[in-house]
């Protein structure tokens, strides 16, 4: 009865596809993860980097542990990201308990405000704090004339606080907005007050959330490179320390060996996270959020305030930085000038454009490979889900420095063309923000109906046709959403490409670290709001493209 | 076209859950059978099974001489549709239709041809250019039938196609899904828990339940000779009395009762079935030596419903409840109040008899 059939050669081929796919991707991970993990390995336990039982060696530990010189970074590092994370959950949790819990005036703007250090490399917050408090500081030698500065730990506890605002409160504005407010409300009918409700029933219905905030902040701070080298002066941290090592001393394996000193706690604070963030969505109830009851007017006066008092320290941070650009001499001449954006010293916009085609090769490439790779995974027949999986979580955990000194180390040979060229730092990006991509493709996956492959496969759709034709058109609003987050992390990151760029390919993020080293601050202040305006741009395109593709009538089905 | 669907000791677990259990069913070409059961009887997975989205552990399936065992679903040449319509969000009515027949690479002339008899044939020819959000419930599903059947499947598979929808157009869909298999002669495996559109459709019906065929045969086989207390509980309902046989009656309480099918149990333990409209209403007071007639007894009403086109009076048996069904029409004749005292009648050909009983049901 059946008139034309399903080619059956096309069928045979088919069977290929998802294990070549998930082959592939397993090759990538390999080779441009795990393979530069193993040279830092490597080099850190073996003499001169050979792979022999002979070789076997502490003596990198041992030189750096008695060494009071190195051996102060550890500290240094445990010692800021403790106070910063300290600091941040507690900041964060108030600010998101105001947002979720109280009915302050313009939430909208305080949301948008708190996400704004995504839009930057981090390195602003160091750039703006030295303009205000540094030797020559606005507020501190104009302003007080005082000689304090805040060069050194405090300098970057307080610029690590304003980098880590936005990750902490993704995290915490989740959980207060799941937990159910009736609980409380329950509690205070029966009688406790306000301080009983706060300490026994918010507090702990948001542990879990709290403690994913602090791991992640923790992690975020101690592998951040791009404020402590610029507001850190002579306070080394571990990341600064395996960049001095690296590139001022060609100590190889010491910077090898510091990068497994900062794997240990970044990796113990990554997969706290990980694991708490877990048992934390199962918390989540999908009741809708009811109704805020109004909050007392004291409270809501002092929450206010608080919520501003924190707005106003961001918007700070961004205005000094791209007020600093503009002006002659800060703080003495105030005379605007354009002079800070010719860049001469780096000849000009190269770095700029390099940044910017990047960063969209990295966009599109980041997306797809991901959403492929998601695909692989959650088809109706995987190849080896779990070890996908897993791998492809890892990258996450491992900072871009540690990663970026193994692609030194991996790649540095004659045979490996790639290697000073642009594309190895665009693979770099890719695999080094695999994890969010791949987790946000999943979860979209989810959401599309399995009946609705089942459909295809059973009409005769192959795996290539599935994808093309139904899969990806699907998906193409969580594409759109991963080209956002891979363009603004390939635009603003610095210590996963700082090793990887070269005499001919520099990056826009790399440069401001050149300025700033080379004395030409107000240039590195120009240099970072070019970043933030190519940002702001793109995302401004991307909403109006999302606004477009969220509209058509054939995504509303899977939206809802 | 004449080909059987013929599924032989087909079984499959998943790790210690036996999700089906020996199956052997031949499907005759034309042939409309439905798997009824409630959830969680392995209808679904015997449906997958077929459709090649799930494989067996052990048995065989085949399709006429061709062996389907490892045959791949794109290479059944089965058409199905799901409960959820599974319509492809971003494509037409016409580019939905059209999809299993781009992928049979057929010729663009023949292709656009076809879909417009599709479209056609279900009536929904004004909304080719729409998408499927921009259709109702009911019009996504003619979609996903016409797409089914746009590629001339052997068999057509419907899994709870129309459970998904509000009962007016359900009964309406019902209708459609009918005339196509008899217009095309299409052969048809239907599942579903609800038995009214089992007896509706089916040529065949298969009740399943913990993964085993529990009975096959027709409609009527089915409602009026149960096989087991399972299937006249759930295919319509029946009202159970625990007795034990004596002197070829069935004793219960105080009652012995005529029963025709008494030689069908050889325990002395006995679990009789019978059907709320199998039972009659003698009247409220009878002539004194009708009460010495067998299966003649006294009850007293405590309820009585009005559900529409019948009429359910629950009265009390021995301490049991039991429900009797009257058509309105005869109620009309007689009214039954409540809590008062009625004579009922038990034909003895209407009781079920069985040796076991479902634990549920008593």
């Amino acid at each position: 009865m059946t008139d034309y059939t399903v080619s059956s050669a096309r069928m045979e081929f088919d069977k290929f596809i998802i294990p070549t796919v998930t082959i592939f991707i397993l090759a990538l991970l390999f080779f441009f993860m795990m393979f530069p993990l193993w040279m830092i390995l490597k080099l850190s336990f073996f003499e001169g980097g050979e792979l022999a039982l002979a070789n076997f060696t502490l003596s990198n530990f041992k030189q750096y542990f008695t060494t009071a010189y190195t051996l102060r970074s550890l500290w240094h590092s445990l010692y800021v990201s403790g106070v910063t994370t300290v600091i941040v959950t507690i900041i964060i949790f108030f600010f998101a308990y105001a947002l979720t819990r109280t009915t302050i005036a313009n939430k909208t703007f305080f949301r948008n405000i708190i996400m704004l250090p995504l839009v930057a490399p981090s390195i602003v917050q160091a750039l703006a704090l030295i303009y205000l408090f540094g030797r020559n500081g606005l507020i501190t030698s104009h302003l007080f004339q005082t000689d304090w500065n805040i060069y050194g730990a405090t300098g970057i506890i307080v610029s690590e606080v304003l980098y880590c605002l936005p990750h902490a409160f993704v995290i915490l504005f989740t959980t207060l907005s799941a937990v159910d407010i009736r609980l409380d409300e329950a509690a205070e009918s029966l009688g406790a007050s306000p301080f009983k409700v706060f300490t026994r029933i918010t507090l702990p219905s948001a542990k879990y959330g709290i403690i994913s905030a602090a791991a992640l902040t923790f992690n975020l701070t101690i592998t951040d490179f791009g404020n402590p080298v610029v507001i850190g002066g002579n306070y080394s941290v571990l990341a600064t320390e395996i960049y001095a090592q690296v590139t001022n001393l060609y100590r190889f394996d010491l910077g090898a060996t510091i990068s497994i000193i900062l794997l240990v706690p970044s990796l113990g604070a990554f997969m706290l996270n990980y694991y708490i963030s877990r048992k934390s969505f199962s918390m989540i109830s999908g009741a809708a959020r009811p109704f805020i009851p109004p909050t007392r007017r004291l409270k809501k006066i002092l929450y206010s305030v608080y919520c501003y008092l924190i707005a106003f320290s961001i918007i700070m941070i961004f205005t000094t930085v791209i007020i600093g650009s503009f002006v002659k001499v800060w703080p003495y001449d105030w005379t605007l000038t354009l002079a800070h954006y010719s860049f001469p010293s780096i000849g000009g916009y190269s770095a700029i454009w390099t940044s910017v085609w990047i960063s969209l090769i990295v966009g599109v490439v980041g997306s797809f490979i991901t959403l492929v790779a998601a695909y692989a995974m959650e088809t109706r027949q995987p190849y080896f889900k779990q070890v996908v999986y897993f791998f492809s979580v890892m990258p996450a955990a491992i900072p871009g420095l540690v990663m970026g000194l193994g692609y030194i180390l991996a790649f540095n040979k004659p045979y490996y063309w790639f290697y000073g060229t642009p594309w190895i730092i665009v693979i770099n990006i890719v695999i080094c923000n695999f994890t969010l991509g791949i987790l946000s493709s999943v979860s979209n996956l989810k959401n599309i109906d399995p009946s609705i492959e089942e459909a295809s496969i059973s009409l005769g759709g192959d795996t290539l046709s599935t994808f093309f034709k139904i899969i990806f058109p699907l998906s193409r609003v969580a594409f759109i959403q991963n080209f956002t987050y891979f363009f603004m992390r390939s635009m603003t990151t610095i210590s996963a490409v700082i090793f990887l760029v070269s005499a001919t390919v520099h990056l826009a993020a790399i440069e401001i670290i050149m300025l700033d080293n080379d004395g030409w601050t107000a240039s590195a202040n120009a240099m970072c709001t070019c970043i933030i305006v190519i940002v702001f741009v793109m995302l401004g395109i991307l909403h109006l493209v999302n606004k477009w593709a969220g509209k058509t009538p054939s995504t509303e089905m899977v939206s809802g | 076209m004449s080909k059987n669907l013929v599924l032989k000791n087909i079984s499959k677990s998943f790790g210690s859950l036996i999700a089906v259990d020996n199956v052997n069913l031949t499907v005759a070409p034309g042939e409309f059978v439905c798997f009824l059961g409630p959830s969680g009887c392995g209808k679904t997975t015997l449906l997958r099974i077929i459709t090649g989205f799930e494989f067996q552990t052990s048995g065989d399936i085949s399709y006429g001489d061709k062996n389907l065992n490892n045959v791949i679903p794109q290479k059944r040449d089965f058409g199905i549709v799901f409960q959820s319509y599974a319509l492809f969000p971003n494509m037409t009515v016409s580019q939905n239709i059209a999809f299993g027949l781009t992928m049979r690479k057929m010729p663009q002339n023949l292709l656009n041809k076809r879909v417009d008899e599709m479209l056609e044939l279900m009536g929904l020819t004004e909304w080719k250019a729409h998408y499927p959000s921009q259709l109702s419930g009911g019009q996504q599903q003619r979609v996903a039938l016409a797409r089914a059947i746009a590629i001339k499947p052997n068999v057509l598979l419907l899994d709870e196609p129309l459970s998904a929808l509000d009962a007016k157009i359900r009964v309406r869909l019902r209708a459609v899904i009918k005339r196509l298999q008899h217009e095309l002669g299409i052969t048809m495996i239907y599942v579903t828990h609800d038995q009214e559109e089992a007896l509706s459709m089916a040529d065949r019906v298969v009740v399943m339940r913990e993964g085993q065929l529990r009975q096959v045969g027709s409609p009527w086989e089915i409602y009026k000779h149960p096989k087991t207390s399972f299937i006249a509980e759930f295919v319509g309902t029946s009202n159970f009395y625990e007795g034990h046989i004596k002197d070829s009656h069935v004793i219960y309480g105080k009652y012995s009762f005529e029963v025709s099918e008494i030689d069908k149990v050889d325990s002395e333990k006995i679990y009789l079935a019978i059907r709320p409209e199998d039972i009659e209403i003698v009247g409220t007071t009878i002539a004194s030596d009708e009460c010495v007639a067998s299966n003649i007894v006294e009850v007293r009403t405590e309820l009585v419903t009005f559900l529409g086109a019948v009429v359910s009076i629950t009265v009390n048996l021995e301490g049991k409840e039991m429900i009797v069904d009257i058509a309105q029409k005869e109620f009309a004749k007689k009214p039954v109040k409540e809590k008062e005292s009625l004579y009922l009648y038990f034909p003895p050909d209407a009781f079920h008899v069985y040796s076991e009983i479902f634990k549920k049901l008593i």
